[in-house]
């Protein structure tokens, strides 16, 4: 057995590691179960209209405007501290990340945890599995939010939960609003099928698109990994984002609550 | 009876205009009341036995007896004796709004807004340093301790009225004492007898079989605790709802009890005896918490970690829940108790968002009190929650809790002043000239403490809690005189301003120096002309963020406090307890104190007792703010309290109530002592602000106490959305 001292040091070695996050998320209880930390890391291939996180689309630390909050004191270039011009993304060091991480780990028991988010986590697959690799070697339980653009088995099969969304059916419109195709989106969620990690499927819910939600639920109920099927309202917290990143705003609509009801019947938990 | 309550909030709020204050459960006066009061000082108050027996007699003789046909139990009170002291902060408008009072005040004395005797017991030598550190020094506070109900359930009026008489035999030179405390007792049994007389001739009247078999018990009821011991369920609710009414009218404070364990005798007898049901248990508990939402404590453990939650426990949140107004209920958590207990108050705080109840950890209380000199186990397991963030033991303690603090951003701002003189500045040593002014502050505040302690019996004795307290009828003395125990508490108000003018400091000024000493002096002589400087400094890491400069002078703060407060060398076996509390006065201390180095402007309000400053964090975190508060714990058994207010958007269900349990599990494994919880709706709050008549209801926990949202003045409705946290 190697000194508790160069074990330590080792781990600290493993955690030179830098991924780009957006934010950190404390006492995040709507990202999976328990009170948990929600990571966003930065960046993601795909560009859905109606983006909630569209702060984390691109994988470049952004500047996000708040013009109300600005007190033209004429000295950008020296720093803001009003809070108009916010950096968003900024590389951050394992180390940095866990830190924050383990300042709640006594909430967590041993049903929250973290939930590495984004933007799509995969995408910065190397900083992911070594955060993973950093939880699970806490105890921490540990879930990834992601669209499921990508497949990586090794870095799944660590997992406790993955969290995936399949948005719409039809993959001529799923290319339309997201850019990519959704063929490999639904070849992946057989893939994670087969790994034993429990799974929640989500759709968010924008009315003004012919998602297919009744098939999609039924594409879900096949898949004996997923533990509940969930259908999240679209809502415009977005647009103030946009609108700071000097984007156009969304044109979507929250859906009613005769539609939400409407569309129950396709959630399900088993 | 919920729907009378709003009606009562609705008619107070005319009547009284806006509070910071408890509710009380007091209803609207009526027309035409009037009490003259006997003034028997030159200075145009009243003092002493005599003077405050004699205007306790004149205030509950004008009380009419309260009987509604649609409860069990009878009696309200209205008015209190400190609205004739002269003191403006407590004053009612429709006491400053009678003419009669107008014309009274015109004619009496200039000195007419004194309250302690200062003729006779000045401390003008205390005063200046009193207001360089914006000190509440409890001078002439009234009650803040707890009565043993068991004393009362066991003797009833009658039996207080024998015991007087006896011990008045064996102390022939204490006769001014019992004659005042015989007449107390003669005037609560007065009131009884008024709403025996008052049910009788409603009985007389009432058409109605139902509600006039009602009045019949409670008429019976009432003729049975007139004089002798509670023996059933409803005469023990009956009982203490007559004591609690005597005890608010005398001096609006006094305290509650463990709800369960002191009621539960009566409920398994008269059970048993087939004269009590659930329901009917239930209907008299709710009844109770509606005529006074008393500081109450629930559950918790013996003094052999026994679970002491029983059935009656559960019916008292679910009479709770039947009712949902303004209440004080506090559940005592301990590792023993009885987990579904906890669940299910925790699952009517998420389900009804009214502020109750609140949670109380006795491991670090209990220790933490056993850490003072002579306090074993079972005297720390006696000492409960019975008040705003303060605990007691009832009977026997008299710790003055919650009447003294000492503004720590005042002391700052001391401090910061010293140390422009300084050949060499730095955080460090306005660390040490902070530590140089806490020490006067909190020697002048033991000056204060032991000045009202010494004289308090002849100026405001407590003549209605005096009759459930331990050596006081048997030796012929006040509380304040005999208690057995003296644990005072100082609680210091605005660490977070301090913490983060330290962290603001050492960030900005020494590691990043973006700002010399000199141009943050003048930014705070000019009370932040230059808005940039401001936010300089306010953005800086702040207390409760986790792992910031400001979470390590907050700690460092909390130490020193603690080492300050128990060196101070005290009389008489008296001892000073630190803990960390600002009451509701944030807005009254912060215009006291000029401009703080973490970006706060001069007059603006100081943090609420030990949490964090407002938009600590843009994600509102509540584990950060509970972590973060675990860590200032003063550790001596008095409370530093996890204020939290936010829209979890939970739905009360398992996952709901499982995480707002491991919210506060974790708290109190940290070392947390007190959790005041709002679960609001932010719509509803935000909506309520601006219109708050539409909102009667609407209860919020405003720091230790639950208020009616719509009867805070705007200011402190402010305060409460700004603390509101967007999101758990």
């Amino acid at each position: 057995m190697r000194p508790l001292r160069v074990q330590k040091a080792e781990k600290r070695k493993k955690l030179v590691s830098k991924g780009i996050v957006a934010d950190i998320q404390r006492n995040s209880i709507h990202d999976g179960p328990g009170i948990r930390t929600t990571v966003f890391l930065k960046g993601c291939p795909l560009n859905c209209a109606w983006c909630h996180n569209p702060e984390c689309i691109s994988f470049l630390p952004q500047i996000m405007y708040y013009p109300e909050k600005c007190i033209g004191c004429g000295f950008c270039e020296k720093g803001c501290f009003s809070g108009a011009r916010v950096m968003c993304g900024k590389e951050m060091s394992l180390h940095e990340v866990m830190k924050e991480i383990l300042l709640d780990k006594d909430y967590y028991g041993e049903v929250g945890g973290v939930t590495i988010s984004g933007g799509e986590p995969f995408a910065q697959r190397s900083f992911l599995n070594e955060l993973i690799d950093a939880c699970k070697s806490e105890d921490i339980h540990t879930a990834v939010e992601t669209s499921l653009i990508y497949f990586d088995k090794d870095i799944m099969s660590k997992l406790d939960l993955i969290i995936a969304d399949l948005k719409i059916w039809n993959n001529e419109i799923h290319k339309q609003f997201t850019g990519v195709g959704n063929s490999i989106i639904k070849e992946n969620f057989k893939k994670i099928n087969e790994l034993g990690v429990p799974i929640i499927a989500r759709t968010p819910v924008i009315p003004e698109i012919e998602q297919g939600i009744r098939e999609i639920s039924a594409f879900m109920k096949e898949l004996t990994k997923v533990k509940q099927y969930e259908l999240l309202p679209y809502h415009p917290l977005g647009n103030s984002k946009r609108k700071a990143l000097g984007m156009d705003e969304d044109k979507f609509s929250i859906p009613s609550a005769e539609y939400m009801k409407e569309i129950e019947k396709y959630v399900f938990i088993r | 009876m919920r729907d009378t309550k709003i009606e009562h909030t609705l008619a107070k709020r005319k009547q009284n205009g806006y509070t910071d204050l408890d509710d009380f459960g007091t209803v609207p006066i009526s027309e035409g009341y009037f009490v003259e009061p006997w003034y028997n000082s030159e200075n145009g108050s009243f003092y002493g036995y005599d003077g405050m027996c004699e205007n306790f007699c004149r205030v509950i003789d004008a009380h009419e007896p309260y009987i509604d046909v649609n409860e069990m139990l009878c009696g309200r009170w209205r008015d209190m004796l400190v609205n004739y002291r002269g003191d403006l902060h407590y004053m009612p408008n429709w006491l400053k709004n009678n003419p009669k009072t107008q014309e009274f005040m015109k004619t009496s004395t200039t000195l007419w807004s004194k309250r302690w005797d200062e003729g006779r017991f000045p401390y003008d030598e205390l005063k200046p340093l009193q207001a360089k550190y914006n000190i509440t020094s409890g001078i002439d506070a009234d009650a803040h301790f707890a009565c043993d109900y068991r004393i009362g359930f066991e003797l009833g009026f009658g039996g207080f009225l024998e015991k007087i008489d006896y011990y008045r035999k064996i102390n022939s030179d204490k006769q001014a004492f019992y004659d005042a405390e015989e007449r107390v007792v003669k005037a609560i049994i007065a009131f009884i007898q008024r709403h025996i007389d008052k049910l009788e001739q409603m009985i007389s009247t009432e058409k109605n079989n139902e509600i006039r078999d009602n009045l019949i018990e409670m008429k019976t009821v009432c003729e049975n605790v007139r004089y002798d011991a509670p023996k059933t369920f409803h005469e023990v609710c009956q009982w203490t709802a007559f004591f609690n009414c005597a005890a608010r009218i005398y001096t609006r404070d006094g305290a509650g009890f463990q709800l369960d364990g002191l009621l539960y005798p009566y409920y398994e007898r008269d059970v048993k005896a087939g004269i009590l049901d659930d329901e009917k248990a239930k209907f008299l508990i709710s009844n109770l918490l509606l005529i006074d939402p008393h500081y109450y404590q629930i559950s918790g453990v013996d003094e052999n970690d026994k679970d002491m939650t029983n059935h009656l426990s559960y019916l008292i949140l679910e009479a709770a829940d039947s009712i949902n107004i303004a209440m004080n209920l506090t559940v005592r958590v301990h590792d023993n108790c009885d987990k579904e207990f906890l669940k299910k108050a925790i699952f009517y705080l998420l389900k009804n968002k009214n502020g109750w109840p609140r949670f109380c950890n006795d491991k670090a209380l209990s220790e933490g009190y056993m850490r003072n000199n002579g306090i074993d186990k079972k005297t720390a397991r006696e000492r409960i929650a019975v008040g705003c963030n303060w605990m007691c033991v009832p009977g026997k303690e008299f710790p003055m809790n919650d009447t003294v603090k000492i503004n720590v951003a005042k002391v700052l701002e001391e401090a910061v002043k010293d140390l422009r003189n300084e050949k060499v500045r730095s955080t460090d040593r306005l660390f040490e000239l902070f530590e140089k002014h806490a020490k006067i502050a909190v020697e002048i505040t033991a000056k204060g403490i032991n000045h009202h302690l010494d004289h308090v019996w002849e100026v405001t004795p407590e003549l209605v809690m005096n009759l459930m307290m331990k050596n006081t009828l048997e030796q012929g003395e006040d509380i304040s005189q005999c208690a057995e125990l003296y644990t005072v508490g100082i609680d210091g108000a605005g660490l977070a301003v301090v913490a983060d003018s330290f962290g603001a400091l050492q960030t900005r000024v020494e590691e990043e120096k973006i700002l010399t000493w000199d141009e943050m002096f003048e930014a705070l002589d000019n009370d932040f002309e230059n808005e940039r400087l401001r936010l300089i400094l306010n953005s800086s890491p702040k207390f409760c963020q986790g792992g910031t400069v400001s979470d390590t002078w907050a700690k460092k703060l909390t130490a020193l406090w603690v080492s300050i407060i128990k060196s101070q060398p005290m009389p008489k076996g008296r001892q000073l307890l630190p803990g960390w509390f600002s009451w509701s006065r944030t807005i009254e201390y912060g215009t006291k104190v000029g401009a703080t180095p973490n970006g706060r402007k001069a007059g603006t309000p100081i943090s609420h007792g030990a949490n964090p400053n407002p938009h600590f964090r843009t994600d509102g975190a509540p584990t950060a703010q509970a972590n973060g508060i675990a860590t200032i714990q003063c550790g001596y058994g008095n409370t530093a309290p996890l204020q939290l207010e936010f829209d979890p958007k939970l739905a009360a269900d398992e996952k709901g109530v499982d995480i707002v349990w491991k919210l506060i599990e974790t708290h109190f494994k940290q070392g947390g002592t007190l959790i005041n919880i709002n679960i609001l709706d932010g719509e509803k709050l935000m909506e309520a602000n601006k219109n708050p008549d539409l909102y009667p209801d609407l209860v919020v926990r405003v720091t230790g106490f639950t208020a009616y949202f719509a009867s805070l003045s705007p200011q402190f409705r402010q305060l409460v959305v700004d603390r509101f946290l967007e999101g758990i």
